[in-house]
C-alpha cells in the first residue's frame, strides 16, 4: 500500500522535534531574521516545493469540556513538500542547509548536527510524523518540471506576439530556434 | 503566545497556514479511520472537490497521538488534529472558500475538535482557525510568484510546445504553421 506521506511522486516530510526550553527565544529571533527569498537556507535544499519551521509553544485551549493539557516541551516543526524519496532528500537537507541547520535544530533535543550524516537522518525519522491524508494539486510535477513550464509559457506567450502574421517559413524557423529540446 | 508576525506566513503569492487542534478522547481511530477511507481509490474520487479549490498547491493531515522521539516520545493528554496548507490568495478568502464549497467534508474532518463551531457561519469559523492556528516564523517556497492555476496552466503550455517541438522538423511549413495555430488555439485558456 502506498505510504500516507506520498502522492505522485511527492513526499510530504513532517518533523515535530522537542525545543530546549531556555532555548526558544534564540530559536525564534533566528528564525525571524534569516533571510527570505532566495536568500533563505530552504532555496539551498534541492526539490523543496514549500517548507516551513513553526515555533509550537503550548497547547492550544479551547476550555468547555477540555481539560488544561500542557506539553513536556514546546516543539519545533518543519514540513516540506518534495519530490522523491525521503532518504536523499534528507541528505540534501543536511547539506544544503549546512550550518543553518544547527542553528536551527541545535535548540532541539538531542539534535546530533549536521556533520554526522547518518545521526542526521535518524534525528529527523525519530521526529517525524506520518501524514494521514496528503494533497497534491501537481503531484507529478518536480520542482524543475514547474520552473521550466513557467518559463516556456512566458516565452510562448512573448514568441506568440512578437510572431503573429509571420509567413510559414520564418514563423517555423523563429520557433526550431526559440524552443530548443 | 503567538510568536510571530503573521507577514512570515506569505512568500510572494504562496500563504501557509498551520492548524493543530485537540480532539476528543477516542476520537483519533474515527479520524484515521475516515482518512484512509479518503486514501483509498473510491475515497480518493472526493479528493475532486478539493480540485475544485484551485488555489491549493499542497496540504496534508495528520492525527497526532504522541510527539515522536523514538523511545522517549511524548504520550499526549489529548489527541491533536495537524493541518497545513501552502496556497495562493488571502487567509480570508481560503477560510471562506472552504466553508462555502466543502462544508460537509470539513465538518466531518474538525467535528471531534474541542470548540469548534462546524463551518457555517464562516464567522466563529475564522475564529476558531485563528486560535488554534500556529504562525510560521519562517515560509519558503520555489515558485513564490505563481498561483496553482499558473503552474497546472504552464505545464500544459510545456507539454503542448514539446510535442510540437518533437515533430516541427519532419513537418513542411504549411503543416507546421497549421500545427502551430491548432496549438495556440488548444492553450489559449493557459495563458
Amino acid at each position: 500500500m502506498a505510504s500516507p506521506n506520498v502522492s505522485s511522486q511527492a513526499y510530504s516530510l513532517t518533523v515535530l522535534a522537542p525545543i530546549v526550553s531556555e532555548r526558544i527565544s534564540d530559536l525564534v529571533n533566528y528564525l525571524d531574521n534569516v533571510g527570505s527569498g532566495d536568500a533563505s537556507p530552504l532555496s539551498k535544499v534541492g526539490s523543496t516545493h514549500f517548507a516551513r519551521w513553526v515555533v509550537m509553544d503550548a497547547p492550544v485551549f479551547e476550555g468547555g469540556r477540555q481539560r488544561r493539557d500542557s506539553w513536556s516541551a514546546p516543539r519545533l516543526l518543519f514540513t516540506s513538500n518534495f519530490d522523491g524519496e525521503l532518504d536523499p532528500y534528507i541528505e540534501r537537507l543536511r547539506v544544503g542547509l549546512g550550518e543553518c541547520a544547527d542553528k536551527v535544530w541545535g535548540n532541539c533535543l538531542d539534535y546530533p548536527g549536521h556533520e554526522q550524516p547518518a545521526a542526521f537522518a535518524g534525528w529527523i525519522k525519530r521526529n517525524q510524523i506520518d501524514s494521514s491524508l496528503f494533497y497534491a494539486a501537481y503531484g507529478g510535477m518536480a520542482v524543475e518540471d514547474v520552473l521550466r513550464s513557467l518559463e516556456i509559457r512566458h516565452q510562448l506567450t512573448e514568441f506568440a506576439i512578437a510572431h503573429q502574421g509571420d509567413p510559414p517559413d520564418d514563423l517555423k524557423a523563429a520557433f526550431l530556434s526559440e524552443f530548443q529540446p | 503566545m503567538k510568536f510571530c508576525l503573521c507577514m512570515s506566513n506569505v512568500e510572494g503569492k504562496a500563504t501557509a497556514i498551520t492548524v493543530m487542534s485537540p480532539i476528543w478522547p477516542g476520537a483519533r481511530h474515527l479520524l484515521r479511520a475516515l482518512f484512509a477511507i479518503a486514501r483509498h481509490p473510491v475515497g480518493k474520487r472526493g479528493q475532486g472537490k478539493l480540485e475544485t479549490l484551485s488555489f491549493i498547491h499542497y496540504a496534508r493531515w495528520a492525527v497526532i497521538s504522541e510527539f515522536p522521539n523514538g523511545d522517549r516520545g511524548e504520550k499526549l493528554k489529548y489527541s491533536y488534529l495537524f493541518f497545513e496548507s501552502n496556497f495562493n490568495g488571502t487567509w480570508d478568502e481560503y477560510i471562506d472558500a472552504f466553508s462555502e464549497v466543502v462544508p460537509v467534508r470539513m465538518w466531518a474532518i474538525w467535528f471531534t475538535s474541542f470548540g469548534f463551531p462546524g463551518p457555517q457561519p464562516v464567522a466563529p469559523f475564522k475564529r476558531y482557525i485563528r486560535k488554534n492556528e500556529y504562525i510560521a516564523n519562517h515560509y519558503w517556497s520555489a515558485y513564490p510568484e505563481a498561483a496553482t492555476t499558473e503552474v497546472n496552466s504552464a505545464g500544459r503550455v510545456a507539454e503542448a510546445v514539446t510535442a510540437l517541438r518533437r515533430k516541427a522538423e519532419g513537418m513542411d511549413r504549411e503543416s507546421f504553421k497549421k500545427a502551430y495555430d491548432e496549438m495556440l488555439m488548444s492553450i489559449q485558456h493557459d495563458f
